[in-house]
């Protein structure tokens, strides 16, 4: 079926390339034509792209934020301290970045079709989840600086308000999926809503690792 | 079914009376919320016209106004405020999205596939673009008027109040548009990826279809940086942050960079689907192979990936440093090749042809042409020393509308009038298109070969009045674009008349290859009655002297 | 026969679309203004360069396409295919390589023409900007010794003031000719652009920075200074007059302005503010005000 003797086939073996990769990465990319039946994989690639091109957005506020803390005169007003690495924050990371093998525990446990393991380790993740925001809005509020304070009280509250966001988008992602684990015969067609829910989360928390070492480890 | 063109030929004969059967789209559907990519590719490219319209409207009232030099025929917000949403709805509301219309339909078509990847995401992408540029034009009526700070909205301009309420209506508009653009990036690059038909490997694909995945991808990881910059300049108008406030510290040269590296790119996102439609009707029309198919297929995607590292040419007079100007010079000059290697395939693959200058052929041609024009000042303006004296004058505004209008809309229209026969199963008339083009080609020249000249003279752009020194080639322009607004008048004509009454269309009345050309005119709902197999790479025009028989390729 | 006639076509048409690059490549020097610093005229010489080269890949593709279109034309209906040919890699490689060297070479030389301009208070990589806090703030970073006379240059919505050695204030600029000159740039509300066409330079002003501009102009005469980046809604009357003068005529000049008291100088800006026509089309949409009239020495 595949002619090499056209002259004008690929000059690059883009076959042979894909055969070399990794499984988990081999699965995103499929080969030659006609594979439009798996939609779980179809799905899957759809939902990973559109979380790399997200993932810009965030980087266009990490650049935004290195870029005017250096080239400021004044990054911390007078009189003001600036994001604060207390115990709560380092508490919160904690929390959150371990919710991500909790997430990912439930995804196997689904795998395996042991519903009531999954939706423990699914509500238990939302829980995390939950704490992590109620976190940052006790932090927010015990902050000396707002949103217009100079440059380090916006770049502070996009990044961390942002990110928030995305927070809150994936519990509610989370809380759809639980209740539709109830429906029976929900997993018939698949669980690319669960697989998404899962990739969604540890793309949150890969965001939050960096966020913390740019805003909270990187002292003036 | 095989890729036998001359199989194909005769299959359309005998298939004529089958193509209008059952399952015919009607009008109500276009007005529906249809998950056909065939529907909401007419969809996407009847709305955006429209939006030409209004677009190309403004613009007639901004060459009214520089016919003198004095200010006479609208007040000066309101000039600004005319050219600021020109631009805006010409690139965001006009060409970018007529290209993801043109998309949506030949994609799945090209590839063999019966749909898009998320036909329902398909639909919810289209709906955004409506109520987007509504709520755009819908800053004409407030008290301050809409945004004024041109299509780039650079602070502290922008910030300024009063206007800033058109702003934050501009900004929330292009918000609503970028998110349907992502949309539709996520469903092209799935849908080209996962959806091909068995045999239709890379390099079996038209260049279309290369260049739709170059430029989606672009869209893809370089508007999310214009997302990000907006996002923080609404806050700076609405919410008192200071990100590009001077003197609250804050740094307006970072939202030039964060525009410039999206809008850059951008004009790559608008352009390349038009080298991909010169791609798909020169073999056409010369009944020629493409000249170099992986070339330029490679050349397609270098384009996108240089295109990413050439955004400071834009800010060569701004605050930057010595050696980033350099380097974007540099750069930049670099992005000529892959584009080179482009007008360099054309012109051989017509070279020795058998031309046929029907309309699709005339508008490919001239487009191709003035777009050779286009580069030349393109390179010009590559070169910092020359950029620092012509930047922000009228011949970076000639530049791209030989670009925009000479070689995209011209394009476009090239694409519309190919491919028309085969969206409605009715035939356009030939006569009035070739008057279509000759009024378009004249009209284009008269109205943007005038620019040169006046920036080299120094004549600014944006401006509302200008010295008298620069009346005579203003005078021409203007009556250029006079002339190129009617010459939109024959063409809508014989496109909403043939598309009603027009004579039936073969299957394949251009004898082209590529799998759209297999299925009937207009295609059934599944697009193909079986999914074809495929066996080689396109623009099989090599009946003559080729080693490989198309016959004996074909076998399923 | 015929090879030998086609290979002399082809001779031809290249010394023809040679002879006509070169005279475009001359004609280019008259498209443009007045040469006014010793700048212009190495960017006009960059200019004429890029014209001939330009010319001649625009005559050469074109004429392969013209020639194409009218000797290669299918008769109506016809739909019979063309020559075979898919690719040449020999080709393909000539117009990859070539175009490439070409495009390295210009920059290169691009690259010595810039360098020989004078502009600094751009930033490096990363650094620590100090705030203006009066118009007197010193060049940011890099040693910025000012290289012959040193004036400042003050842009605001929407009109120009300047202010020279001595204190002394005008709404025009005066330059003395052949003699290097260093422009500090001043924006004092939105970006402006300081631009003379006959100069050939053009840079952008930031408000909260300083960028020197130095140059040396080479023609008596009076030019136009006009604003380059769109300031809102009077960017087009934001214009200033400039005269480069004899090192005498400008002395001369300069001690007849430090004499006059200063007085507020009116601005095309606050003139149409103030007392605005009716148009064609009036939106009536409110506008930024114009900023506060300059109070200079010297005004025409």
């Amino acid at each position: 079926m595949e002619s090499s003797t056209h002259k004008d086939e690929s000059p690059i073996p883009l076959e042979a390339l894909r055969r070399l990769l990794p499984n988990w990465l081999k699965r995103f990319l499929p080969s030659g034509g006609g594979r439009a039946h798996d939609e779980h994989g179809k799905s899957m690639f759809g939902f990973t792209v559109f979380l790399l091109s997200e993932s810009v957005v965030f980087v266009s506020f990490f650049v935004t934020y290195i870029t005017l803390r250096l080239t400021t005169p004044h990054w911390l007003p007078p009189g003001v301290k600036g994001p604060d690495l207390s115990t709560a924050v380092m508490i919160n990371s904690v929390v959150l970045v371990s919710s991500s093998f909790v997430i990912q525990a439930a995804e196997g446990a689904l795998k395996n079709r042991n519903l009531n393991r999954f939706r423990l380790l699914w509500l238990a993740t939302s829980a995390m989840g939950i704490f992590f925001l109620v976190g940052e809005v006790r932090e927010w509020l015990g902050l000396d600086f707002g949103l217009s304070t100079g440059l380090v009280g916006g770049t502070f509250y996009v990044l961390t308000g942002f990110h928030g966001l995305h927070v809150f988008t994936g519990i509610l992602l989370q809380m759809i999926m639980l209740v539709r684990s109830f429906i029976p015969g929900n997993y018939d067609q698949g669980d690319f809503g669960v697989s998404a829910a899962t990739l969604f989360w540890h793309f949150v928390d890969v965001i939050w690792v960096i966020l913390f070492s740019l805003v909270y480890l990187w002292r003036a | 079914m095989t890729n036998n063109p001359r199989e194909g030929i005769a299959g359309a004969d005998e298939s004529a009376e089958n193509s209008h059967s059952t399952q015919q789209t009607t009008w109500r559907e276009y007005f529906s919320f249809s998950t056909d990519h065939k529907v909401i590719g007419v969809q996407y490219m009847v709305t955006t016209f429209i939006f030409f319209l209004i677009g190309g409207l403004l613009a007639m009232i901004i060459r009214g106004e520089l016919i003198t030099p004095k200010l006479d025929v609208v007040d000066r917000p309101l000039y600004n405020g005319l050219f600021t949403l020109h631009g805006t709805i010409m690139i965001f509301l006009w060409i970018i999205p007529f290209n993801v219309g043109l998309a949506n339909y030949l994609v799945p078509l090209m590839i063999g596939a019966r749909d898009m990847a998320f036909p329902r995401l398909n639909a919810i992408a289209f709906w955004m673009i409506p109520p987007g540029g509504l709520l755009l034009l819908s800053s004409f009526l407030l008290k301050s008027g809409t945004a004024q700070a041109g299509w780039w909205s650079y602070p502290p301009v922008s910030l300024q109040s009063p206007h800033n309420q058109g702003e934050v209506i501009w900004i929330l508009s292009l918000v609503i548009i970028g998110i349907s653009s992502i949309m539709g990036g996520v469903n092209f690059i799935t849908t080209i990826f996962w959806m091909r038909a068995p045999g239709m490997t890379f390099f079996r694909m038209p260049i279309f279809v290369w260049s739709i995945l170059s430029s989606q991808l672009l869209q893809l990881f370089c508007l999310p940086a214009l997302t990000g910059g907006l996002i923080l300049l609404l806050l700076d108008i609405t919410a008192g942050t200071n990100f590009f406030k001077p003197s609250e510290g804050g740094n307006p040269i970072l939202y030039q960079h964060l525009f410039w590296f999206y809008s850059h790119p951008a004009v790559y996102v608008m352009v390349l689907p038009i080298f991909g439609v010169f791609s798909e009707i020169l073999p056409a029309f010369s009944r020629n192979p493409l000249f170099g198919y992986r070339s330029v297929a490679l050349a397609t995607i270098a384009l996108a990936v240089i295109s990413t590292v050439v955004w400071a040419h834009h800010m060569f007079a701004s605050v930057t440093p010595g050696w980033m100007r350099i380097l974007f010079m540099f750069t930049s000059m670099l992005v000529a090749v892959p584009t080179g290697i482009k007008e360099f395939a054309w012109t051989a693959t017509v070279w020795r042809g058998r031309l046929h200058l029907l309309t699709p052929m005339l508008f490919a041609l001239g487009g191709a042409v003035m777009f050779l024009f286009a580069g030349i000042t393109g390179v010009m303006l590559a070169s910092t020393p020359f950029d620092l004296h012509v930047n922000n004058t009228y011949f970076v505004v000639g530049h791209f509308h030989y670009v925009v209008y000479n070689t995209i809309t011209m394009g476009i229209f090239a694409a519309i009038y190919f491919w028309f026969p085969k969206i409605t199963g009715r035939m356009y008339v030939e006569g009035w298109g070739k008057i279509h083009f000759w009024l378009t080609f004249i009209g284009a020249n008269l109205t943007f070969f005038p620019m040169h000249p006046l920036g080299l003279h120094g004549m600014l752009r944006r401006v509302s009045s200008y010295d008298p020194e620069y009346q005579w080639w203003n005078v021409i322009a203007s009556l250029g674009s006079f002339l190129l607004g009617m010459s939109t008048l024959p063409f809508i004509a014989n496109i909403v008349g043939s598309w009603l009454r027009g004579p039936k269309a073969e299957n394949n009345p251009w004898h082209a290859t590529g799998l759209e050309w297999q299925t009937s005119s207009p295609p059934p709902k599944e697009n193909f009655e079986e999914i074809p197999v495929v066996t080689e790479p396109p623009y099989h025009y090599n009946d003559f002297g080729e080693t490989e028989q198309p016959e004996a390729a074909g076998q399923e | 026969m015929r090879k030998i006639l086609n290979s002399l076509l082809l001779a031809a048409f290249i010394a023809v679309i040679l002879l006509i690059s070169r005279w475009v490549g001359q004609q280019a020097y008259s498209w443009m203004p007045a040469q006014g610093t010793a700048e212009a005229k190495q960017v006009d010489e960059i200019f004429s360069f890029l014209a001939s080269i330009g010319t001649f890949v625009f005559l050469g593709i074109t004429g392969v396409i013209v020639y194409s279109i009218i000797t290669c034309r299918a008769p109506k209906g016809d739909w019979s295919h063309g020559h075979p040919a898919r690719g040449s890699v020999k080709v393909e490689i000539l117009w990859i390589v070539l175009p490439t060297i070409l495009v390295l070479w210009l920059s290169f030389k691009n690259l010595s023409i810039y360098q020989q301009l004078n502009i600094q208070g751009l930033p490096p990589v990363v650094m620590h900007m100090h705030m203006v806090e009066s118009a007197d703030a010193a060049t940011v970073s890099n040693d910025s010794k000012p290289v012959g006379e040193g004036i400042d240059v003050f842009a605001k919505q929407w009109a120009w003031s300047f202010r020279y050695p001595g204190n002394v204030t005008s709404t025009e600029l005066h330059l003395p000719v052949n003699q290097p000159v260093s422009l500090a740039l001043h924006a004092q509300d939105v970006l402006h652009g300081f631009y003379v066409p006959e100069f050939r330079l053009k840079q952008d002003m930031v408000p909260g920075r300083t960028i020197t501009l130095t140059l040396t102009p080479e023609r008596v005469g009076q030019y136009r200074l006009h604003d380059s980046q769109f300031s809102g809604t009077y960017f087009a009357l934001m214009e200033a007059n400039v005269y480069v003068e004899s090192r005498q005529a400008y002395s001369q000049w300069l001690a007849q302005a430090a004499s006059r008291e200063p007085t507020i100088a009116s601005n095309q800006a606050v003139t149409e503010y103030t007392q605005a026509t009716k148009k064609i089309f009036n939106s009536r949409w409110q506008t930024v005000q114009p900023a506060e009239p300059s109070v200079v020495n010297y005004s025409s």
